[in-house]
């Protein structure tokens, strides 16, 4: 399940140590990785709150982006209800939406027309030869919180080549057809923004940190 | 033993759900089809007016001409019959014709993607997936297996079992009691090629203006082998440049950004 | 956006280590993802799950699933079936398309926008069913329960449907699809011989197969195509009147190429001629009909040649039928027919059908119109309560009698949604959508927003989004076919002259449903808590009222998938006519309203001059165009050609491959274009396509404008006097290419 039904499974007693340190990049990346997939999670006031906004913030900063950190903080302050903004925001784009659904998160959608088809298979297999499985309650393999979750575990595991294998193979030729859906149909700057830090921290890069496809 | 498989235009209302199933069974994308089933008519002919269909797929004909164009290297490959266990060893390409079966398979790992295969084949019945392109391929052929897989388990081809009307049946021609055998005795025939023999063994029997109108659409021409043999030949020169570039692995990458790169500027236009 | 850094570089900041509040203070710990044993891939086949039960169209075929790792990858015919068998037709092959098609519902959702132009929000089941179950039950105190109306439709419908009527105690309760299908033949033939005839002709074991219209091989139900095959196989005769050459025109022995809307008077010279000659079942009509004097004293001015002047087609060949017919009665054939709504005629067609059957004695025998003897299984639901008439809006008060007599239970839509809009004779203030498109199924569209705007709540149970859907203040989710118990689907081995057996099948889900979608009795039960009904629910779940349901018939879900999905039991034999059984050839009570008591053709509109009459029928691969979203579908036909007579084709400079659009005679234009096939198949003085296509609904992401949608050229309803149902088929239209409009003058 998304790991999240509506309500995220995070309590503030959550005892993984997540905080960055220079020392070991595969952990830092580990970590950004599941900030990444949590910001994908439906909107809930659980975990949309403050804290959660700034480190955002804080990560946009770094990466030079404030301007993008600006403006979701206007868009939040100026809301009436902000959460709602987003929730009605999230659904639309990933949901359902009317006319359609605009960019559902599933690799399978991209590369078959369809949910669960012969792509969503390969990612379930390829999660099994990395000695992991889904979760009875879990959504379908390929949602692209669970890809991201994953990353984060082979990261963790110090598997650079599987992490490099499985962007390259099953992460990346989807995302960048669903990338796009967001950025143009997005009304609301978190997702349009959110979706371009998971394009950045997925991309390819050679070995002097060039990335060949603009950002 | 030869597989073939009967159409009965006389059932067939042609409804579709032959494709649909094959599609279900292969996982064959789509725009690609491993069989289809045309609509003819209605029009006006000698004997009246007809319309009728033709469901078309694999031949696995007697003298495959799709077989010879294979680029690929030849390997030794041993053939088991299913039933007595006898063995037999033949070299072959990526696509060759089963001495026991009589049904022309292909070997994806080896396939190159050339496309020489599906240029030769009169019918169409060959497509090339260039999804499954890799680092030795263009991608990768695909066609009707008569079911393989499924037969050795003891089932019936997939557009056969799913069949509303029990309008396709399959079995083996050599055997004269097969419901095959008898439909050919009949006067089953195959879409034979007008400029040759090679001896299809996918049969159509049905009324006579509806085989007629069939016979007058659909009678294929062998394929200009001048240019599927043009064809081969490229894959066949380009084959080891690819593995080199490989081994070589920047090379490889920097072709494939400049593809990319290219690409890019297509759809930009 | 750009970002400044690069990933690595970035990572090898500590910047962000020093951010205020660390990361892990705002990430969940868990994931979705754990650590599992490392399977081997495996090459056995893909697992088998039984009790499938198709509805990709009304036929239900029975299934089985093929399921790798979760996702069901194919579906089959149940081999145990004595009905489909292992096969199944190209739609019920591409039903996976329809489960997992990514626009279908997926969670609970809250409309934060106005109804018709949602803003969705997810939500919880627990707010849903809340929100839903508060609404309603402030609806039932302020108003009464028929302040509630229901549009429900499909097996889905039947459990809500029952508990809004029967517990809470509204009549405002409408089903679809009457009107525009099956709702002729049936009331016809009831009116002739007491009951609806389905489409239970003995094919297999007939002489000769009289089709009207019927175009199998396009419209396509396995089993009866199995009966139509076989039939054919056996050797009998088909006739087939239909002005174009169809599938079924294609296998026959005799294609009757009938001028559109007259087929009755094709009927009753045929009757005519078998009555003046003596060919009828003279004992049959002695002993199983009445009126009969009436009934050839009103038909007998429809001579051969007066009916072949009337349907353009030869006396001759009018004989030759009649007389195949009365050499082969009693096993004839006379096919009812199935979507029967085409010219406001309609109603006299079937009663000549039904009646035609009659003379030739061709009921209850071999090869003649024969009802199999199929197992009882009771259904089980909310428990019966009489609410009276008070607030009934079908029932005359002061007459006191029903207003429409002959239409199916509920009320119909017209009168639930003028009483909503006017308040008149009482408020009706919650509506309950479940399944159905009110939208699209009913004509005057506007009618039925103007309905919903004067609604304080409106819920919507659907499996995808609708036009209706829009209009929904909260949005549920429903399982799907696939996913999901409920419907009993019974009957007997297909072939009337085999062993008589009997089977009994209960649909069963074949994978688990994705998201959070639900199933009609959890959604019902958590409402009826909410408004107070607690101890009236029938059943807990699902699977309990299928349970309870095959209790009846001594069986259970447990024994039914211990019997690979499929109970079979002995059998009885169909043939031999019930002693009371009767054929009113004459309809006396048809006549004290106002109606012929005898079949009578009455004639339809004239083609104007330069246009062509449009009609539309089935294509194998789409149910109606509710299949047209299913890419496999789409990809196998995807376009509705239309048919064009190739003489006329010639005069107005047409040529196979074409691309045309249409105008009809109102005016009205086509939105989308299609290409003309050019034929001698079809007459001169209409065109033909597909129905199904050209979707303007941008709902559908792969059906959307391709092909021509029939439908919005079907601007003119004629009525049916007698059951006020809609014929289609008196639209007119002209082609139109690269601007110009087509003169079709024949």
């Amino acid at each position: 399940m998304i790991l999240s039904q509506v309500t995220p499974k995070y309590t503030s007693k959550t005892t993984i140590a997540l905080f960055m340190s220079s020392t070991d990049p595969a952990q830092d990346i580990a970590r950004v990785y599941r900030f990444l997939a949590q910001c994908m999670q439906y909107p809930d006031a659980e975990w949309t709150n403050e804290d959660f906004f700034n480190v955002l913030y804080n990560l946009l900063g770094t990466l030079g982006a404030v301007d993008d950190g600006v403006e979701i903080k206007k868009a939040i302050d100026n809301a009436d209800d902000s959460l709602e903004d987003l929730q009605v925001e999230y659904t639309r784009l990933f949901i359902n939406g009317m006319p359609h659904v605009i960019a559902p998160p599933f690799g399978s959608v991209y590369m078959d027309q369809s949910l669960q088809g012969a792509f969503a298979g390969d990612t379930l297999a390829f999660y099994k030869t990395k000695g992991f499985g889904m979760e009875e309650d879990a959504d379908l393999p390929d949602h692209i919180i669970h890809e991201l979750e994953f990353l984060s575990l082979l990261a963790e595991e110090n598997d650079f080549a599987g992490e490099e294998e499985f962007l390259k193979k099953l992460f990346r030729p989807w995302f960048g057809k669903f990338l796009p859906r967001v950025t143009d149909g997005a009304h609301h700057p978190y997702y349009r923004v959110v979706v371009q830090l998971i394009d950045f921290f997925t991309k390819e890069e050679d070995k002097d940190g060039f990335q060949p496809n603009k950002a | 033993m030869q597989y073939g498989m009967i159409i009965d235009l006389e059932r067939c209302v042609g409804c579709h759900a032959c494709t649909i199933a094959c599609r279900a069974e292969w996982e064959v994308p789509v725009p690609y089809q491993r069989n289809w089933v045309k609509r003819l008519g209605p029009t006006m002919t000698d004997d009246g007016m007809a319309a009728t269909y033709y469901p078309g797929l694999c031949n696995h004909c007697d003298a495959p001409p799709c077989v010879d164009e294979c680029p690929a290297d030849q390997v030794e490959k041993t053939f088991k019959d299913a039933k007595s266990g006898k063995t037999k060893t033949m070299t072959v390409s990526a696509t060759w014709k089963d001495p026991f079966d009589g049904s022309v398979q292909v070997d994806k790992d080896r396939c190159l993607g050339c496309g020489a295969c599906a240029d030769a084949c009169p019918y169409g019945a060959r497509y090339v997936n260039p999804a499954m392109a890799d680092d030795n391929s263009e991608g990768k052929v695909d066609k009707c297996t008569y079911c393989k897989p499924r037969v050795e388990q003891g089932l019936e081809p997939a557009c056969v079992q799913t069949c509303i009307a029990d309008a396709r049946i399959f079995g083996d021609l050599d055997d004269p009691n097969s419901e095959v055998a008898k439909y050919v005795k009949k006067g089953a025939k195959g879409l034979e090629v007008s400029d040759g023999k090679i001896g299809p063994n996918s049969r159509y029997y049905g009324t006579k203006k509806d085989m007629g109108l069939l016979f007058t659409d659909y009678t294929p021409q062998l394929a200009d082998m001048g240019s599927v043999k043009r064809r081969a030949m490229m894959a066949s020169m380009v084959k080891p440049a690819m593995r080199k570039a490989k081994d070589i692995g920047m090379l490889g990458i920097a072709g494939a950004l400049l593809v990319k790169g290219l690409s890019e500027n297509e759809n930009n236009k | 956006m750009a970002f400044n850094l690069t990933r690595r570089k970035f990572l090898q900041t500590a910047s962000l280590a020093a951010a205020s509040v660390p990361l892990s203070k705002v990430v969940s710990a868990n994931t979705g993802v754990s650590k599992s044993a490392l399977d081997a891939t495996g090459t056995a086949g893909d697992k088998t799950v039984v009790g499938g039960i198709c509805e990709m169209c009304f036929w239900r075929c029975q299934l089985v699933g093929k399921v790798r790792d979760g996702r069901l990858m194919k579906l089959e015919g149940n081999p145990k079936s004595i009905d489909n068998g292992t096969a199944i037709c190209a739609r019920g092959n591409a039903g996976i398309k329809l489960l997992y098609d990514v626009d279908r519902l997926k969670y609970p959702m809250k409309n934060v926008g106005k109804r018709g132009e949602p803003k969705w929000k997810r939500i919880s089941w627990k707010e849903a069913l809340d929100e839903c179950g508060s609404k309603l039950k402030s609806t039932v105190d302020k108003y009464g329960a028929h302040g509630i109306c229901v549009f429900p439709h499909g097996a889905s419908a039947k459990y809500p449907m029952h508990y809004f009527e029967r517990t809470v105690g509204t009549h405002n309760v409408s089903e679809a699809s009457f009107f525009q299908c099956r709702g002729i033949r049936d009331t016809a033939y009831v009116a002739t011989i007491g009951k609806a005839p389905g489409e239970k002709i003995d094919m297999p074991n007939t002489k000769v197969l009289f089709f009207i219209g019927d175009h199998l091989g396009e419209n396509v139900h396995v089993s009866h195509i199995k009966q139509y095959v076989q039939g054919l196989q056996n050797g009998a005769k088909l006739i087939v009147a239909d002005p174009r050459f169809s599938a079924a025109a294609a296998k026959a022995d005799i294609w009757v190429q009938i001028k559109p809307g007259t087929d009755t008077a094709y009927m009753l010279a045929i009757m005519n001629y078998l009555v003046q000659n003596k060919k009828y079942d003279a004992d049959f009509i002695e002993d199983h009909t009445s009126g009969f004097e009436e009934f050839s004293e009103a038909i007998k001015g429809w001579t051969l040649e007066k009916a072949a002047k009337e349907c353009d087609i030869p006396a001759k060949q009018i004989k030759e039928v009649a007389e195949m017919l009365a050499a082969n009665a009693p096993n004839v054939a006379i096919h009812p027919g199935r979507h029967v709504s085409w010219h406001g005629n309609d109603f006299q067609r079937e009663r000549a059908l039904a009646c035609l059957t009659g003379i030739l004695g061709a009921y209850y025998v071999k090869g003649g119109w024969v009802p199999a003897k199929g197992p009882k299984v009771k259904g089980v639901s909310w428990a019966k309560h009489d609410h009276g008439n008070e607030f009934n809006l079908n029932y005359n008060q002061e007459e006191d009698e029903k207003i429409y007599t002959n239409n199916p239970p509920g009320t119909p839509t017209d009168l639930i949604r003028d009483c909503a809009i006017s308040g008149k004779p009482y408020p009706i203030k919650s509506c309950v959508v479940w399944g159905q498109n009110p939208l699209q199924t009913i004509p005057n569209q506007q009618k039925m927003k103007d309905l919903f705007n004067a609604m304080d709540f409106v819920m919507c149970v659907d499996v995808m989004p609708t036009d209706v859907t829009a209009w929904a203040d909260i949005l549920l989710p429903e399982k799907s076919y696939l996913e999901r118990h409920d419907y009993i689907k019974k009957g007997t081995q297909w072939d009337l002259s085999k062993e008589h057996q009997q089977y009994i099948s209960a649909r069963m889900p074949l994978v688990d449903p994705m998201f959070e979608r639900k199933d009609q009795v959890y959604i019902t039960n958590e409402l009826a808590k909410r408004m107070g009904h607690s101890d009236a629910i029938p059943v807990n779940t699902i699977e309990e009222m299928v349970d309870k349901s095959l209790a009846s018939a001594n069986l259970s879900l447990e024994k039914l998938i211990a019997e690979d999905g499929i109970h079979i039991q002995p059998g009885k034999d169909p043939y031999g006519i019930p002693e009371d059984f009767e054929v009113l050839l004459f309809n006396d009570d048809l006549e004290d309203a106002g109606h012929p008591g005898a079949p009578t053709y009455i004639p339809v509109e004239e083609v104007p001059a330069g246009y062509a009459r449009l009609l539309y029928g089935r294509s194998p691969v789409h149910t109606f165009n509710r299949s047209q979203n299913n890419v496999w579908l789409h990809n196998a036909m995807p376009d509705n050609p239309v048919w064009l007579n190739n003489e006329v084709a010639a005069k107005v400079g047409l040529v196979d491959g074409d691309t045309v659009g249409f105008v009809n005679s109102e005016g009205v234009e086509s939105e989308t274009t299609t290409t003309v096939k050019v034929t001698p198949g079809i007459r001169k003085d209409c065109v033909y396509m597909y129905h199904g296509y050209g979707s303007a609904n941008p709902l559908m992401t792969i059906g959307v404008g391709a092909g021509v949608d029939d439908q919005a050229l079907i601007t003119k309803l004629a009525i049916d006097p007698e059951t006020g149902c809609h014929g289609m088929r008196n639209n007119f239209v002209k082609l139109i290419k690269n601007g110009k409009v087509l003169d079709l003058s024949a």
